[in-house]
């Protein structure tokens, strides 16, 4: 809570910064309402989203929304520790009791809880303005959905913030999932219209799986029987990338810590 | 010494660098520097320690060491009874570090704020937490500027923060790397003052980092005088320089280093 508490802080100190970014929320969600009103009510647009109802503003909505919790699970640990070793206070805390695996966990905790924010303002946008229909969802599938979602993208934010914490800047992993994930995972299309390669491409992203369960929950109230496979999807992934990101982390410690760069940016 | 909280054998920090690029003919190889050589010390309870030498002696790095911050290459040492290699953990709640760096604290939160975070990391219960920040900032006479933001702070504020910070858990030993850096006579008179009349007196052991002979003079019961990573003296200060001031015993003891290493 420490963390959280200070991060809310911080964040409303930056006022101005503070209501800009849901600002910049409703005008996105605009943006997107128009694109889907020029692609109407076009055959090929409702064949292709079938699945989640053919309609193209929800189905992006969703998109937009929830792959919010990619750029923050991919990049808040890194950002975060970056900028803690920027405005010197990563050695403050280092010399506490508290673990560096725990600061690394805990100082995320605000960026989830403001992207779940955000995402929130998404869907109220899209429901009060502009018709989106949430009254058949499944929300115990997409909750599910969204806290496996929240692990999967974690374990690869941490393996970007090890390599952060050893070369400082130009992390890969962030900048291959990120952009291969926004261009394969479904997040502005759906993935049937990718040729057939890159479809089997997009399912070793879990931004595919979490999507579409999110998708299908939220909007055509899709229930355990029609996403577990997803969800099981994201177990798998999860269970293979999170230990394998945790000791990435510890070796990426101990070697600052032998070269004495562990607050050096 | 009856009750030693701090001792070292032979602790060694060496960093290795690749050349890399730099050096296109031979890109996987790397040169060592020894930053802190075999460093023997032992200090006890209630005493203030003076690590004395010139920028780049090695004071800052066997600091950091010894707060747990960077590995030792080589050597151990115990503090406060726990070894430095495997009880990392233990070290921490029984240390604080102090230094004169301004940018340990967030700046757009007030100083409250920012010691209501650092306890939450000292594991200070949260309805104990409020009473000792309380204590603490009346220590260092911060009470009424607690609620200001720590950017609007003078130079001697955020000293003073510093310090309160480190009180927060009430530690065994204070590390401080120059703290006196950027202070103006009062503050770093009132400073001594508390190092020695409130921290001392209370039995707490102080490691003070420093390249200022006359503060290692007046603050410290003893001190040890490091060179080029090594610890190349070490005692009380009136018996280390006799009759002589420490600046001459200083400047004596870098030209016998220079003249044994031009013997080399």
């Amino acid at each position: 809570m420490a963390f959280l508490k200070k991060d809310f802080l911080m964040e409303v100190s930056y006022r101005f910064s503070f209501v800009l970014q849901f600002a910049s929320i409703f005008f996105s969600v605009v943006m997107f309402y128009f694109v889907a009103k020029l692609l109407g009510e076009a055959p090929s647009v409702q064949k292709s989203l079938s699945e989640y109802g053919g309609n193209y503003f929800s189905f992006v909505l969703i998109g937009i929304a929830f792959s919010n919790f990619l750029s923050v699970g991919l990049g808040s640990f890194s950002t975060n520790i970056r900028s803690e070793q920027m405005i010197g206070t990563l050695e403050a805390m280092l010399v506490t009791p508290t673990t560096l695996s725990n600061i690394v966990l805990s100082s995320s905790q605000w960026s989830f809880a403001f992207t779940s924010l955000r995402v929130g303002v998404y869907l109220l946008i899209g429901g009060f303005f502009f018709g989106v229909s949430f009254t058949g969802a499944a929300v115990l599938p997409a909750l599910l959905a969204l806290v496996l979602t929240v692990v999967a993208f974690s374990s690869l934010g941490i393996i970007s913030a090890s390599f952060i914490m050893i070369f400082k800047r130009g992390d890969p992993i962030a900048f291959a999932i990120t952009t291969s994930s926004t261009l394969l995972g479904g997040v502005y299309y759906p993935i049937s219209i990718l040729p057939g390669w890159l479809q089997s491409l997009s399912y070793l992203f879990p931004i595919t799986y979490s999507l579409h369960a999110i998708r299908l929950s939220l909007l055509q109230g899709g229930g355990f029987s029609e996403v577990g496979g997803d969800l099981l999807a994201l177990v798998i992934f999860s269970c293979i990338t999170l230990p394998i990101s945790l000791v990435c982390f510890r070796l990426a410690v101990a070697r600052a810590k032998r070269d004495g760069s562990l607050a050096h940016y | 010494m009856t009750d030693v909280v701090l001792e070292t054998h032979n602790l060694t920090k060496q960093f290795i660098r690749r050349k890399g690029l730099s050096s296109p003919r031979n890109p996987f190889g790397k040169t060592v520097f020894t930053a802190v050589k075999g460093i023997d010390l032992t200090v006890g309870r209630g005493e203030v320690f003076g690590l004395l030498g010139p920028n780049g002696a090695g004071k800052t790095t066997l600091t950091k060491m010894l707060c747990t911050l960077l590995l030792p290459s080589a050597g151990s040492a115990k503090v406060c009874g726990y070894d430095l290699a495997r009880q990392e953990g233990k070290i921490k709640s029984k240390i604080a570090l102090i230094s004169s760096e301004e940018r340990s604290f967030y700046w757009r939160l007030t100083g409250r704020q920012n010691l209501d975070f650092f306890a939450a990391l000292h594991g200070i219960p949260k309805k104990n937490a409020r009473q000792r920040i309380e204590e603490v900032l009346e220590i260092v006479d911060m009470t009424e500027a607690a609620g200001r933001r720590f950017q609007e702070y003078s130079t001697g504020m955020k000293q003073r923060m510093g310090l309160a910070r480190g009180l927060l858990a009430d530690p065994e030993i204070f590390f401080m790397d120059e703290p006196t850096k950027g202070l103006d006579p009062i503050a770093t008179w009132h400073l001594h003052d508390f190092i020695r009349n409130r921290l001392a007196e209370a039995g707490k052991t102080v490691i003070v980092a420093t390249h200022h002979l006359a503060e290692a003079e007046q603050i410290c019961d003893r001190v040890g005088i490091m060179y080029a990573g090594e610890m190349r003296a070490s005692g009380p200060v009136k018996e280390l320089i006799g009759d002589s001031t420490l600046s001459d015993f200083f400047r004596d003891l870098v030209e016998q280093t220079m003249v044994e290493r031009a013997g080399n």
